[in-house]
């Protein structure tokens, strides 16, 4: 992009240089908040309250140990899995096959119940989120793996739908009618020749929902009231209240929390991004 | 990895007239065709619509209903109460007093993120060695579960223990220390920083990718006409970028409105109500006081205030698509 650089005037160079020193200063305070952390995390309980404030002198597991099976955060490392994973995929393919329907396959009232589905982008989850308590208890979906699954999935469907219908609806008409020349049904069609095509929009989806679901807060601490099945999230909330004096353990358990997202984040960085611009230029 | 890897693909379709409304293939397909069409897309869409109507538009609907009537969770037939809900809301000043705080959060929590990220993104923008690292470091307090982000600040902000305090002692300003959490004049900018820590590194993502179209060469012409870097930024880069620049403000914005885990981690809308944001209030009203009518009405009255910005952002999001710029 910006070939413009390559004239490099020692001016410049050291604009250049100036510009770095800032970068990783910035991104030094935006970072400490994890090494603190991490740091933290790994003091033995002596070390935290001598030494609050430097690196840990001596590497000790034994705050993780304690949050892993006193602050059950192995449960609730598990937990998240089970309340990610499937409404995850619940939110990738319906959405999928819904982006393709409202991009590809007209039926009469076609665009009405588009905009049923895409209500949700523009009424947030807030507004409607204390009936649904009264509505799943009396559906018996309180404190149930598969009612927090739906609840989720549902909250990340609006978007879905809007998202992967951008997809579809730029791919070109040829395709499909050389399928259909060659006898191809329309499910494969979809299958077959769309549905790869797709690939990276999936891809960014995946990963933009499961983050999403894996970070929510609100949902688990509303509809888990028994406390079964808590994720992450709220476990961390409940620990924090358990133990406020106690920071070692804490730092731990907040370290089992975020570690699964910087990996995530880390390893997949381009999907990411991609699905939280798309997110904000759609969604 | 390059450098360009942010720009997602759907977005980028400036030339295909046939993206617009509802009419794709079909038109010029057999009836047997569109029949299959017509089939096979109710098929594939009935469960979508099933898991909407059931936990979005029911439970919408039933809000609705809500806002009328007296429900204390219990009573299978609630008494009508027609607009008494909203008089009460009108009449307490809790509310107000949560209102006043979430006007603070939506302003300061959208004008600082907006400086703060473009600032990060106009350092970012024509680097070229290390900006993967630099976007990862400045975007990822956004990605991460803000029960978290909250749990980690509230010790830096910790009355003895914290660093803030500490980092305040070193440098001489002992005199500001305090607990930042605990006092009522401090704890809801002490939250909102907290904040605005997480999101700046959204506006940034944003705004960079938004970057990546401005034309260098008229930067480049404007540095030869001898603009100053302000100039530079104000008639040359920002009204390229300005589309997008609108569009992460109404977002943010719109955030500021349903703000709830950061401050219900953080303060749980204390000291003496002085963080306590619309969010936390319908929250404790419902769940709680019980006062399950009267949640619900102040959740509603967040949505509707919300509203005419997601529109306006709804309308925004769709001219950028159009014009291929988006993103």
């Amino acid at each position: 992009m910006s070939e413009h650089v390559n004239r490099t005037t020692p001016r410049r160079r050291v604009a250049i240089g100036l510009r770095h020193v800032a970068l990783v200063a910035l991104c030094l305070v935006m970072v400490f908040p994890l090494v603190l952390t991490v740091s933290t995390a790994f003091k033995d309980s002596k070390d935290v309250t001598t030494n609050p404030f430097g690196l840990f002198s001596s590497f000790s597991t034994e705050n993780l140990e304690t949050a892993w099976t006193v602050g059950h955060f192995g449960d609730y490392l598990l937990n998240s899995f089970l309340l990610t994973v499937p409404s995850t995929a619940l939110v990738v393919v319906l959405s999928t096959m819904g982006g393709y329907v409202f991009a590809r396959l007209p039926f009469p009232g076609r665009t009405m119940v588009f905009y049923l589905v895409i209500l949700g982008l523009l009424v947030p989850f807030f507004a409607y989120m204390i009936p649904l308590y009264y509505q799943l208890r009396s559906m018996q979906l309180l404190d149930s793996l598969v009612g927090i699954n739906l609840v989720l999935a549902s909250t990340g469907l609006s978007f879905g739908t809007f998202f992967m219908r951008a997809f579809f609806s730029d791919l070109p008409q040829e395709l499909e009618q050389a399928a259909r020349m060659d006898g191809a049904s329309e499910w494969k069609i979809f299958t077959r020749i769309m549905l790869p095509l797709v690939s990276s929009g999936i891809g960014a989806l995946t990963v933009f929902t499961f983050l999403q679901n894996w970070n929510n807060f609100l949902v688990p601490l509303l509809y888990m009231p028994g406390g079964e099945y808590q994720p992450l999230t709220t476990g961390l909330y409940l620990f924090l209240g358990g133990r406020s004096v106690d920071i070692g353990p804490l730092a731990a358990g907040a370290l089992i929390t975020i570690l699964p997202v910087v990996v995530l984040f880390v390893a997949l960085q381009r999907q990411v991004t991609q699905g939280f611009l798309s997110g904000a230029v759609k969604g | 990895m390059t450098t360009t890897t942010a720009v997602p693909t759907p977005p980028a379709r400036p030339r295909d007239p046939a993206r617009r409304g509802s009419r794709p293939a079909a038109s010029h397909a057999p009836p047997a065709t569109r029949r299959a069409q017509a089939r096979l897309g109710m098929l594939m869409v009935a469960p979508l619509v099933a898991v909407v109507a059931v936990f979005l538009l029911f439970p919408l609907a039933n809000a609705v209903y809500y806002v009328f009537v007296d429900f204390n969770g219990i009573d299978v037939t609630p008494p009508w109460v027609g607009t008494a809900n909203f008089t009460e809301l009108a009449q307490d000043s809790d509310v107000w007093g949560a209102f006043k705080n979430n006007v603070i959060w939506i302003v300061l929590g959208t004008v600082a993120p907006l400086v703060i990220g473009l600032g990060y993104a106009l350092l970012v923008w024509t680097v070229k060695r290390g900006s993967v690292l630099y976007r990862t470091a400045l975007f990822l307090p956004y990605v991460l579960p803000q029960v978290a982000v909250g749990v980690v600040w509230s010790w830096i902000y910790d009355p003895t223990r914290g660093w803030l305090n500490r980092v305040l002692d070193a440098v001489g300003l002992g005199s500001l220390t305090r607990g930042w959490l605990g006092d009522p004049d401090t704890a809801l900018y002490a939250v909102l920083g907290t904040a605005v820590w997480a999101t700046s590194g959204f506006v940034f993502i944003i705004v960079l990718s938004a970057l990546r179209n401005v034309d260098i060469e008229l930067v480049e012409a404007s540095m030869l006409d001898g603009a100053n870097p302000a100039q530079r930024l104000r008639y040359v880069i920002l009204p390229q970028i300005m589309p997008v620049f609108l569009m992460v403000t109404t977002i943010t914005l719109i955030g500021g409105f349903s703000v709830f885990d950061i401050v219900f981690v953080m303060t749980g809308g204390g000291p003496a109500g002085a963080t306590e944001t619309l969010g936390t209030y319908a929250y404790s009203s419902a769940f709680q006081l019980n006062r399950i009518s009267y949640g619900t009405t102040l959740a509603l009255i967040i949505t509707v205030m919300a509203i005419p910005f997601a529109v306006g952002l709804n309308r925004l999001q769709r001219r950028l698509s159009l014009e291929g710029t988006g993103a």
